[in-house]
């Protein structure tokens, strides 16, 4: 399928939906760099947080030859309001079960995403999709291992896996908040299925982890429509976070 | 509960295929499967790795006893020193008829 027959507004949107998912978790894990409950670990969350900002570079770039705009420009000169992150990430960091639990429902939303989106008729993006498949294979093993480790690993650590669930449990399914035109990519066999139908795929995924350790699933996200607006406090602080350096002295060359 | 103990996994890992295995350093972690993640992660996180090998420090045998390795008698009649092979193996192949073999490949 050539360039011109794309739904250059609806692919814009999904791009920009998944760049601003992948380039938010990245920003919030690496505040981990330093502090992690280890030095090996620490040495492994900042990786993986380094390949999330990676896979948001590589998608911005994807975005900024559609829009024409300049990749960098579109990741950090929006106001807060203009990201389109689920809402699952406008969650403080938090301690080491927060980042596990926010981790893993990501991670495992996402790799359903991504497999329906494998194969898609936009070559740009299914060429870039059948390599994130293959990193995010690794951050999924990762998630799960330190899900299993909070959930069996004594009291204090399953009571903060069980908290930091309540808090994040009802944002989890806006990884799959429906996108703007999302018909006009399944129309055009660049998603393969609506985002109902991909969150209930994810349900299906995950169900036999949560109950193997009888921990409770994720309820309905609340306010659906709105799950990738109206950011909030705790990402107006990221924001400033990674905005800072570039904004101190605009238009320069790092 | 109290948590579980670290202990020390040795990293082995091979640069590319063909290569030898080459001990690189270690890791702490609690299990198995952790040691493995974080090898990964110090290893070959910069795709500096085709194959690593993470072994329990305390599953190596750890062989440094110096009457076993430097024993302290004159060892010099167990070296090859004073033979000549590459003559004696030329003539072992006229005798048999073989040629010389080409350089092994990977």
């Amino acid at each position: 399928m050539s360039v011109a027959a794309v739904p250059g507004v609806a692919v814009g949107e999904l791009l920009r939906s998944m760049a601003d998912d992948e380039f938010v978790i990245g920003f919030s894990d690496s505040e981990w760099t330093g502090i992690a409950p280890q030095l090996e670990e620490d040495v492994a969350i900042s990786s993986l947080a380094q390949d999330e900002i990676g896979h948001a570079a590589a998608l911005y770039a994807l975005l900024g030859e559609l829009t024409g705009e300049d990749p960098d420009a579109i990741a950090y000169d929006r106001e807060p309001v203009a990201y389109r992150h689920c809402r699952l990430l406008d969650h403080r960091r938090g301690d080491w079960a927060m980042t596990i639990a926010r981790r893993f429902i990501y991670d495992t939303a996402d790799g359903v995403r991504l497999e329906a989106l494998a194969g898609g008729s936009w070559a740009p993006l299914a060429d870039l999709v059948g390599k994130l498949v293959r990193e995010e294979r690794y951050h999924r093993m990762h998630a799960s291992v330190w899900l299993d480790r909070l959930a069996c690993g004594g009291d204090e650590a399953r009571s903060r896996l069980l908290a930091a669930l309540t808090t994040l449990g009802p944002d989890a399914a806006t990884v799959f908040s429906p996108l703007p035109d999302e018909a006009a990519l399944i129309e055009a066999g660049i998603l393969a299925s609506p985002m109902p139908e991909l969150e209930t795929r994810w349900r299906t995924a995950i169900g036999p982890t949560f109950a193997t350790l009888d921990l409770p699933m994720p309820p309905p996200a609340r306010d659906l429509a709105h799950g990738r607006l109206d950011h909030g406090e705790a990402f107006a602080w990221l924001w400033h976070e990674f905005n800072t350096v570039r904004a101190s002295e605009p238009g320069v060359t790092w | 509960m109290t948590s579980p103990r670290l202990e020390p996994w040795e990293v082995f890992r091979q640069e590319k295929d063909g290569a030898p295995m080459q001990h690189g350093g270690s890791v702490m972690a609690p299990d198995r499967e952790l040691a493995t993640h974080y090898a990964r992660e110090l290893f070959g996180r910069r795709q500096e790795s085709v194959r690593l090998w993470v072994v329990k420090r305390a599953d190596i045998v750890d062989l440094a006893d110096q009457d076993l390795l430097q024993p302290p008698l004159d060892r010099s009649f167990k070296k090859p020193g004073g033979y000549v092979m590459r003559d004696k193996l030329a003539a072992a192949r006229v005798v048999s008829g073989q040629s010389k073999p080409k350089a092994r490949s990977k």
